[in-house]
């Protein structure tokens, strides 16, 4: 059997949820009533539901700027939201602008609701490229982000980590993975806090990240630095102090292989060198090597004019 | 008895909101909105909250996230990024129980989180941040009894009045568990790791620490000294003795306590003029 959907529903309509949570219940879902901005983000934060029905006719501006603040981050973006308005409101919003998945109309036909739920769940896991361990866009958003990009003040920055595969090898899937997800929280946080920009998972150990030009090497900074922070939480006291663990190397041979470290390569998109998405890769594979020539944590950016 | 003590747990593991105070918030707003504060500079400043800090730690080990190791307030803050911290910062809305009644509790909390930090220091103890985390969060069990079961607070209080005993032997009495228990129920609950749940659930019986021993030695001295200091209110004015366990895990001798013991003169009068700067900032703040 599968688990039950577990259902946020936002209103301070009181009859309204209890309605609710009765019908969904009956049908095996979870549903917990909440009524205020500041205890849903922080309910939603700690503990993040399947779906998210928001009552908008009855809160108006509340429950819009429920969904706005948890579509700005992209770790939440695959939760469906569903929207509840008053046939008469409808032409009130400017939908196309308005980050829900569906909405419907008051008074609930709950027979509709239950359609638009299922509905809701497949049409997520349909269009989201968005990679299942970092919840961040994959390969055809990123192609897409990049190709915007092009031509403007912008940098377009591969990140990998040196050194993944040993550690993999040493210490299990289940920790390498923890790695990842903890390197692209430390990316999308990095780059929101510096004023935004886009972040996507390539797979494996390499990601991308796009940030403005001006913004770059501190962006790259920060998240060398907060990396290099985090990876001491992942060695013991021994291996931390002489620097290296024992493991294999990629011919198979043992090696001292050294703790985690990343390497950043930063093409600027505003160079005439640049004239095919994938003249991209190319230009970060070069830097890479120069980033990856000294052990520990470096970052390159492009500086050579076309 | 049994039941009382698995009613409460129960009440206790359905916590999901818990109180903060605002004075950290106003800080922790400042400084976000200057672009060149440290996540460091935050941590301090989410530090100084145990209630919050605790809440932090557990999202960044909830399954959601899953990472399952994060034990500083600083590596929780670089995974969950700023604007996830604030939201749960702000969202807890009870934190005027917090405010009103355990400012004594707080700045206790706050004194053993510093001594633990400096014991650990002068002992060369390594993760240091850690052990005063332990130390900020040992007495959480007290602000969920208080919280959950304000009658028993009371029953409690009229104990220790009554047969002048230490407030674990009162709770015991009442509502048949205590806070350190208590508070190692929450830590699990939260999936906080080992090495700051069991000195938690350990800090009045060092001896029954098994994987954890030199942290909980380390929390149980400096609650031991920071009451015998005076500094705070912890509940009861009785200052326990230093378990044989702490002595021998830690390999003290008098000559050392008494220098730890001058130490935290010095750092007590910084920790007040901290407590007092939060609490005039949160009566000066608006609602």
């Amino acid at each position: 059997m599968l688990p039950p959907i577990r259902i946020s529903l936002v209103s301070s309509d009181a009859q309204l949820t209890s309605q609710l949570q009765l019908r969904l219940q009956s049908r095996g879902h979870q549903a917990t009533a909440m009524s205020y901005i500041d205890g849903v983000l922080g309910a939603f934060y700690s503990d993040p539901p399947d779906l998210l029905i928001v009552d908008l006719f009855a809160d108006g501006n509340a429950g819009m700027t429920i969904v706005t603040a948890l579509r700005s981050d992209s770790f939440f973006s695959t939760i469906p939201i569903i929207g509840l308005v008053s046939p008469a409101d409808y032409d009130l919003f400017p939908w196309e602008t308005y980050p829900l998945d569906d909405v419907l109309f008051l008074p609930i036909n709950f027979s509709e609701l239950f359609c638009r739920i299922a509905l809701s769940f497949s049409r997520i896991n349909r269009i989201f490229d968005n990679n299942p361990l970092t919840r961040l866009p994959g390969n055809t958003s990123i192609q897409r982000a990049i190709e915007d990009a092009m031509g403007k003040p912008l940098a377009v920055c591969h990140v990998d980590i040196n050194h993944f595969k040993p550690y993999n090898d040493a210490f299990g899937f289940s920790h390498g993975d923890e790695v990842l997800r903890m390197l692209s929280r430390i990316m999308f946080n990095a780059v929101r806090d510096a004023g935004g920009g886009f972040c996507g998972h390539i797979g494996g150990d390499d990601f991308v990240f796009i940030a403005s030009l001006a913004q770059v090497e501190p962006v790259c900074q920060t998240i060398i630095d907060h990396f290099d922070q985090i990876v001491l939480d992942l060695f013991d006291e021994a291996t931390k102090r002489q620097g290296y663990y024992n493991g294999t190397n990629r011919k198979g041979e043992a090696e001292k292989i050294p703790l985690l470290s990343i390497a950043i390569a930063a093409v600027p998109m505003n160079s005439d060198k640049i004239r095919h998405v994938a003249k991209v890769a190319e230009m970060a594979a070069e830097l890479k090597k120069q980033a990856k020539e000294t052990e520990g944590s470096h970052f390159v950016v492009d500086q050579r004019k076309g | 008895m049994d039941e009382k003590r698995n009613e409460l747990k129960k009440i206790i593991m359905d916590t999901k909101t818990l109180p903060t105070l605002p004075g950290v918030i106003n800080k922790l707003n400042a400084l976000s909105d200057n672009d060149k504060s440290s996540v460091q500079e935050m941590a301090r400043i989410v530090s100084s909250d145990q209630v919050l800090s605790a809440r932090i730690l557990r999202l960044a080990n909830s399954p959601s996230y899953g990472f399952y190791r994060v034990s500083t307030i600083s590596n929780a803050m670089i995974l969950l990024g700023v604007n996830v911290v604030k939201s749960l910062a702000l969202s807890s809305s009870i934190f005027e129980i917090m405010e009103k009644n355990s400012v004594g509790l707080w700045e206790h909390s706050l004194g053993v989180g510093v001594a633990s930090n400096m014991i650990a220091a002068k002992l060369g103890l390594p993760e240091c941040e850690e052990i005063a985390t332990a130390g900020l969060l040992h007495d959480i069990g007290k602000v969920i009894i208080s919280l959950k079961c304000s009658e028993a607070e009371e029953e409690v209080r009229r104990v220790i009045n009554e047969k002048r005993v230490y407030m674990r032997e009162a709770e015991q009495e009442v509502i048949d568990t205590d806070h350190a228990e208590v508070g190692g129920w929450l830590a699990k609950s939260w999936f906080l790791p080992d090495k700051l749940s069991e000195p938690i659930n350990c800090h009045h019986n060092v001896e029954t620490s098994e994987n954890h021993r030199i942290k909980t030695a380390v929390v149980h001295i400096a609650d031991v000294l920071i009451k015998a200091s005076g500094f705070g209110d912890s509940g009861d004015d009785y200052v326990p003795q230093i378990q044989q366990a702490a002595w021998d895990a830690l390999k003290l001798n008098e000559q050392t306590v008494t220098e730890l013991v001058e130490d935290l003169e010095d750092k007590l009068v910084e920790v007040k003029n901290f407590s007092l700067e939060l609490q005039q900032n949160t009566d000066a703040a608006p609602n």
